[in-house]
C-alpha cells in the first residue's frame, strides 16, 4: 500500500496537497552563498522518498535548511500541513513543526554528556507528559526496538557506530514523528552494518507509517526503498520520479550515479 | 513540559554566526550575543528554580547537579591549596613593608581586609577561569561540530536551557561557596604566618582579626563572586557556541573564552573599585 502511494508521486511534486508529509516549494539557500537553488520536492504521507546525490552535493545542507537550522534564501517548506517560509521563520512555528519530525543526523548527533537511554529519553521528557519513569520505560523500549545491543547507560563514545546510528534513530523516533529524516544511513559503517541499519529502517517504517525521507551517496537506497526519488546535482534537483525514470535519464550525473552500481 | 514552549525570541546568536568584518564591529557583536544569551539564560534560570513537582524534575535540573559536581567540587582543592599560601603571601609582604615601622601586626588588619573584599573572589574567579572556562567552551565547540547543538534544535530543544543554564547555575553556586572556603583559608594562612613565622600570640591575631573584619566585608566579596560566576559562565559559553561546525575551532575558542573572561573579570573588578573609590559612603 505504501508502495502504490509513493508510486503516485508526480514528477513535478505536484501532489494532492491534503495527504503530503513534506512539500518544499522553491528553496534556495543558504542566505550569504545559495548552494542550492530552486529546489521543489513533495513527499506523501507514509511514503518513502530517496534524495541522491554526490559527495558535497549539499543533501546534509539540505535538511539543515529544512528544518531551519539555517536560513535560506528564499522559499517554503510545508511539514504536516504547517507551512513556513524558509528565510524568516515564526520561532513558534519551528518548533510544532521540528516536533513532528524526526531526524537521524550523519554523524549520529547523540548528546555525548547523556548515556543512550538518557539521550532518548530527552525528547520524552521535555515534550511529552509522561513521567521520568514513565519516559524511562519508553525510551528503553524504543532502543530494544531498533536493536540497540549495547549497554544503555553507557554514554555514546563507548559503544559502537552502528549502536549509536541506532540510538539516533530511536531519539529520532521518540516523539511518534509523521516524519523521519536519515542523513546517509550507512555513514561510517560497514557493509553488514550498513545493510543491518536498513532493514531495521525499513521494517520502522511499515511499522510505524511515517514518511521517510533518505539522503544518501549511494545509489542501493534507490533500489531498496521502494519509492520516489529526486537526484542532487549541481545544487538543484535535476531528475525526479521513480527508479524507472532514474535508469532511463539522460542526465550525466544521473547517468554516473546509477552506472556506478552496475559496476559494483 | 510546562513552560518550554514559549521561550526568548533573541535566538540569533546560536542560529547564525555571523561572518566577522571589522574588530569595532566585531566586539560589538560579542557584547550583544552575550547579551542575548544572558536574557535567554536568565528566562531559563528563572523557570528552573521556579516551583514544579518533583515528578517532573527536568534534565535540567540533573544537569545542574552534574555540572556542579564538576565545577564545583572539583576545585576545592585548588581553591583550597592556592587561598591557604595567598594568605601566607600577603602576611609576609604586608609585614615585610611595616617592618621598618615596627607595625608587623597590622598586616593582620590588612590581610583579613583585602583578601575578604579582594583578593578572595578574584583568586577563585581566576583559578575558576583557568581551571573551566576553556572546559566549557571547548565542551561547547566540539558539541557544535558534532552536531549535537543542531540535534537538540532539531528537537525543538534549547541548547541554552541544556548546555548554557546547568553551569550558569553551578557557577552562580560554586563560586560564593568557594569564595568562603578561600576568604577562611587565606585568614588561617595568615595566622600560620603570624604566629608560626611572625612569632606573635595567637590571641593578638584574633584580636586584631576581630577588630578590623567585618561581616560586610564578606558580604562584598561574596558579591563580587557572584558577577565573576555570570561573566565566566556567560563568556565561556559564548565562545563555545558562536563558532563554526569546525573541529578546528575548538582549540581556538577555548583560547578566546579564557582571555576574554580574563578580561571580564579584571575589568568587571576594576570598575567596581572605581565606583566605589570614587563615591563615597560606599566602603
Amino acid at each position: 500500500m505504501i508502495r502504490d502511494r509513493a508510486a503516485s508521486v508526480d514528477a513535478l511534486g505536484a501532489s494532492p496537497v491534503h495527504d503530503a508529509a513534506l512539500i518544499v516549494d522553491d528553496l534556495t539557500g543558504p542566505v550569504a552563498a545559495p548552494v542550492l537553488r530552486k529546489i521543489s520536492f513533495t513527499v506523501l504521507s507514509g511514503a518513502t522518498h530517496v534524495i541522491l546525490g554526490g559527495m558535497h552535493s549539499g543533501k546534509s545542507l539540505l535538511l539543515r535548511l529544512l528544518l531551519g537550522l539555517q536560513r535560506s534564501q528564499h522559499g517554503t517548506v510545508e511539514i504536516d500541513g504547517m507551512s513556513f517560509d524558509v528565510s524568516a521563520p515564526n520561532e513558534d512555528t519551528l518548533r510544532r513543526v521540528r516536533r513532528r519530525v524526526g531526524v537521524v543526523f550523519d554523524s549520529s548527533a547523540l548528546i555525548s554528556r547523556l548515556t543512550l537511554l538518557e539521550n532518548v529519553e530527552l525528547p520524552l521528557v521535555e515534550h511529552t507528559s509522561l513521567s521520568v519513569d514513565a519516559a524511562r520505560e519508553a525510551a528503553d523500549a524504543l532502543l530494544r526496538e531498533v536493536g540497540v545491543r549495547a549497554d544503555v547507560d553507557r554514554t555514546p563514545d563507548t559503544v559502537s557506530r552502528l549502536d549509536r546510528r541506532r540510538t539516533a534513530l530511536a531519539r529520532a523516533l521518540a516523539l511518534d514523528p509523521m516524519l523521519l529524516l536519515v542523513d546517509e544511513p550507512g555513514h561510517g559503517l560497514d557493509a553488514d552494518a550498513a545493510a543491518d541499519l536498513d532493514d531495521a529502517l525499513v521494517a520502522l517504517q511499515h511499522r510505524r507509517m511515517c514518511a521517510l525521507v533518505i539522503c544518501s551517496q549511494e545509489v542501493r537506497y534507490a533500489f531498496r526503498a521502494p519509492g520516489s526519488l529526486s537526484v542532487l546535482a549541481g545544487g538543484t534537483l535535476v531528475e525526479h520520479g521513480t527508479l524507472d525514470a532514474l535508469r532511463a535519464s539522460e542526465h550525466a550525473d544521473v547517468r554516473r550515479l546509477v552506472d556506478r552500481r552496475g559496476a559494483a | 513540559m510546562r513552560q518550554a514552549n514559549v521561550s526568548p525570541d533573541a535566538s540569533a546568536s546560536i542560529d547564525a554566526p555571523d561572518e566577522t568584518s571589522a574588530p569595532i564591529v566585531e566586539l560589538g557583536g560579542r557584547f550583544i550575543s552575550r547579551g542575548q544569551l544572558a536574557l535567554r539564560s536568565a528566562y531559563w534560570l528563572t523557570a528552573l528554580v521556579a516551583p514544579h513537582p518533583p515528578e517532573r524534575a527536568t534534565p535540567v535540573s540533573a544537569g545542574v547537579m552534574r555540572e556542579l559536581d564538576g565545577l564545583g567540587f572539583g576545585a576545592i582543592r585548588l581553591v583550597g591549596a592556592s587561598s591557604l599560601l595567598v594568605g601566607l603571601i600577603t602576611v609576609f609582604q604586608v609585614a615585610y613593608q611595616l617592618a621598618p615601622y615596627g607595625a608587623e601586626i597590622v598586616s593582620v588588619r590588612a590581610v583579613a581586609w583585602f583578601v575578604a573584599r579582594e583578593i578572595g573572589p578574584i583568586v577563585v574567579a581566576i583559578l575558576i577561569v583557568a581551571r573551566s572556562a576553556a572546559a566549557i567552551a571547548g565542551e561547547f565547540a566540539s558539541m557544535s561540530a558534532n552536531g549535537e547543538i543542531d540535534a537538540l534544535r532539531a528537537m525543538g530543544l534549547d541548547p541554552v536551557k541544556y548546555l548554557v543554564v546547568p553551569k550558569l547555575a553551578a557557577l552562580l553556586i560554586a563560586l560564593p561557596a568557594l569564595t568562603a572556603l578561600a576568604i577562611a583559608l587565606a585568614i588561617i594562612g595568615g595566622w600560620i604566618g603570624t604566629s608560626v613565622v611572625l612569632g606573635f600570640n595567637t590571641g593578638l591575631y584574633l584580636e586584631h582579626l576581630h577588630e578590623s573584619l567585618a561581616i560586610r566585608d564578606v558580604g562584598v566579596g561574596l558579591a563580587k563572586s557572584l558577577g565573576f560566576a555570570l561573566l565566566i559562565g556567560l563568556i565561556a559559553a559564548d565562545e563555545g557556541l558562536r563558532v563554526e561546525r569546525r573541529v578546528s575551532a575548538i582549540g581556538s575558542a577555548a583560547t578566546r573564552a579564557v582571555v576574554y573572561c580574563l578580561l571580564g573579570v579584571l575589568g568587571a573588578d576594576t570598575l567596581v573599585n572605581a565606583v566605589v573609590y570614587f563615591i563615597p559612603g560606599l566602603t
